[in-house]
């Protein structure tokens, strides 16, 4: 009797131990508190407010996602060039942080969503009339380091754009201002938050040339993660949230919110 | 040969264990029949968790949610080409009549596909509430959507333009509907074969994890039965001296058999449901999601050639999914046709893992040849020969672009025949099984009560 009770706590035992050693690497889903990087030099997108915290869609998104799955967030500010580092180092989880989602990026990092899409779109001064990306030809524009935006005007769209190198969005919106430059072009959500920011009426085009699917970037084989999150961003469109929070980051910023739907997922695996 | 020597049952364990082991033969002989019964109930427990646990995964895989990832992709490509055919009647202009009643004809018949597929999705989506919330949905902007084409069709009629872009009232008119389906419709029809995807890689590594414990559960409870069952012979023969019990023999090959059968079954379901994923439907769901986003592609050039203002940002969608299906890093159209024209076959992309062997060939072979059409198509509307561009578009752009999409399909088809034999043999040998299960468990139920009950009656 008791080698029988033996052999069954035995085999007990071998069905806990079986149980918990799933392997594979780790996920986003066996943590109680995440690190997420956002962007802190991007107003209404990610922007890290005087006294320290942050504030933007990407962060709003970061922490919808984050309370779908049940986890408390702390967050990282990454810059456009850390952001693959922040994830591949392990210093960040997740990272929401207008990172487009891209086949060369997908090499390295796993993409949840898309969560928003935009579009790459033109901001010039009030009393310009650009409407397209043809007429920034001949036309000088702002290459700020870190963003291939402009050089995507004249190689991909094949536009003679003259490029003028700035550090910063700062300085090249005070050179947009100064007559310096006659457009700055990237993603249309990081040109309304400027615009909004700088208040003196600079002006939008709506051009909408070329689609950015921003995602949410998670270290690469974290399957569970990603569709955690896909589902999580499901339900921030059913449910009303997103379009509550685009409409409060942009709603006046004259970004074209006509349409909001779920965008089409990149997929996990 | 009745020798009976109660006495020396209860002696001997007096001698080695304390006073309450003190027991009767046949209080032993119905202790130990107890113990060899009940480690019997465990191994069928066993069986019959294990057994459970394979079917449910693959009910799940094989009936629901597999079957669910062709609805949808169904979904999606009916959707598509609506789109795309709506944009192939506006760009025919009056003076290729017959065309634009083809493609109009065309357009109702996607439109019938995608309400049945819908209908399906529903059926299909069980009680997932986010899917189903997702069906009504795009069930709703359906109806929004052919309203829009409706009048779409019928400002082109009546503009009687030459073939090319229709007046800017059509154009309008399409551009709500097409960001409607686009923008709307399209992405939650693909999250859906997605979210099925996701179901089934859940549901597997599940099943993978737990099969290896229950096979294991199965022959360790199995181990124990026959212990047991010997254990009851070797007790029965010391005590009445017989060397052999037929009856409980034969129900002790019959449980071994069972353990040994059953195990083998699982074991074979644990190889069956990994064939089903791994070489049936994950490629099956990669080559859903290839089709879609190619299909799509196709009513890009149609957009292309129809919304002259929309044009460059058009070119770029054809650009950005035909980098999602083959990737090579080029910065443009152009480089890209030249590249997939000149290029190695080492591409990367959705389509890469699945480009091998003969088919996966052809179905580079096929591509090649649309991405070459539609560099032709392109020149013909930038050096703004439109008539030319429209027959070259409803030509060899259409001609290449179907056949790649029938190597895309039979590709698919080869992984869907694995998909289909591997559930069918993993439902077979359960089946199998239980067949001939519920005889053993009552055979050995009566054998083992053959060969115990006699020695009990020894004691009346």
């Amino acid at each position: 009797m008791k080698r029988v009770l033996a052999v069954v706590a035995a085999l007990a035992a071998a069905m806990v131990v079986a149980g918990c050693g799933t392997g594979g690497p780790e996920s986003i889903l066996d943590k109680d508190d995440l690190v997420i990087g956002v962007r802190p030099d991007l107003p209404s997108v990610g922007f890290r407010k005087a006294d320290g915290t942050f504030e933007g869609f990407d962060v709003d998104v970061a922490r919808y996602v984050a309370g779908k799955l049940g986890k408390d967030v702390t967050f990282l500010p990454v810059l456009a060039a850390e952001r693959e580092k922040a994830l591949v180092g392990g210093k960040a989880d997740m990272v929401v942080a207008t990172y487009t989602i891209s086949q060369d990026r997908k090499a390295k990092v796993l993409f949840a969503g898309p969560y928003h899409i935009s579009y790459q779109d033109i901001l010039t001064r009030s009393t310009d009339t650009i409407k397209n990306v043809r007429e920034l030809k001949y036309r000088r524009i702002c290459a700020i380091q870190g963003s291939n935006a402009a050089e995507r005007v004249v190689e991909e769209r094949k536009v003679a754009a003259r490029l003028v190198p700035f550090a910063d969005y700062k300085a090249c919106l005070a050179a947009l201002k100064s007559g310096q430059v006659d457009a700055v072009t990237t993603n249309d959500v990081i040109l309304a938050g400027l615009a909004m920011q700088d208040g003196s009426g600079l002006r939008l085009s709506n051009a909408q040339f070329n689609e950015q699917r921003s995602g949410v970037g998670l270290r690469k084989g974290d399957v569970p993660g990603c569709e955690a999150v896909n589902r999580a961003i499901t339900d921030m469109y059913q449910d009303g949230t997103a379009e509550k929070l685009l409409k409060r980051w942009f709603g006046k910023s004259g970004l074209d919110l006509s349409t909001v739907a779920v965008p089409q997922f990149e997929g996990c695996s | 040969m009745t020798v009976m020597v109660p006495g020396r049952g209860a002696v001997a364990p007096a001698g080695a264990a304390p006073p309450p082991a003190r027991r009767s033969v046949p209080g032993r002989i119905r202790l130990i029949s107890g113990i060899t019964v009940a480690s019997l109930a465990l191994l069928f427990a066993a069986l019959a968790v294990g057994t459970a646990t394979a079917r449910d995964g693959l009910r799940v895989i094989g009936r629901d949610a597999g079957p669910q990832v062709v609805a949808t992709a169904g979904l999606y490509l009916a959707l598509s080409d609506m789109d795309a055919r709506v944009a192939n009647a506006l760009v025919m202009g009056e003076a290729n009549a017959r065309q634009r009643q083809d493609a109009i004809a065309w357009y109702e018949r996607r439109r019938l596909q995608a309400n049945q597929a819908l209908l399906q999705a529903f059926e299909l989506s069980g009680d997932n509430p986010a899917e189903r919330r997702t069906v009504e949905s795009v069930l709703a902007g359906l109806g929004r959507y052919e309203r829009l084409v409706g009048q779409a069709l019928l400002l082109d009629e009546r503009s009687k333009h030459a073939p090319g872009p229709p007046p800017e009232e059509v154009v309008a008119t399409y551009r709500q509907a097409t960001d409607l389906m686009r923008l709307v419709l399209l992405p939650q029809a693909y999250n859906l074969t997605l979210e099925n995807g996701t179901i089934v890689r859940r549901t597997y590594d599940d099943k993978a994890l737990m099969a290896p414990v229950l096979r294991g559960a199965v022959v360790v409870a199995g181990l124990l039965a026959l212990g047991c069952l010997l254990w009851l012979q070797v007790f029965l023969a010391g005590r009445f001296r017989r060397v052999f019990g037929p009856a409980l023999l034969v129900a002790t090959v019959t449980t071994g058999v069972s353990m040994f059968f059953g195990a083998n079954v699982l074991a074979q379901d644990e190889a069956a449901l990994k064939e089903a994923k791994v070489s049936g439907f994950d490629s099956v769901l990669t080559l859903a999601k290839a089709r879609a986003i190619s299909s799509s592609m196709q009513g890009d050039q149609s957009r292309y050639l129809l919304d002259k203002e929309r044009a460059d940002t058009y070119e770029f969608t054809f650009l950005d999914k035909s980098l999602s299906v083959i990737y090579t890093d080029v910065g443009n159209l152009d480089a890209y046709h030249d590249k997939v024209a000149t290029g190695s076959n080492n591409f990367l992309g959705l389509l890469a893992p699945e480009l091998v062997g003969r088919q996966g060939a052809e179905v580079l072979g096929a591509y090649r040849g649309f991405q070459a059409a539609d560099k032709e198509f392109r020149e013909l509307v930038r050096s703004g020969r439109t008539a030319e561009a429209v027959a070259a578009r409803f030509g060899p752009v259409a001609t290449s672009f179907d056949a790649y999409d029938r190597e895309l399909v039979e590709l698919s088809n080869g992984h869907q025949d694995v998909f289909k034999r591997a559930i069918a043999r993993g439902e077979g040998a359960l089946d199998n099984l239980w067949r001939l299960l519920p005889f053993a468990i009552a055979g050995i139920g009566l054998l083992v009560i053959a060969g115990v009950w006699p020695r009990l009656k020894e004691y009346r």
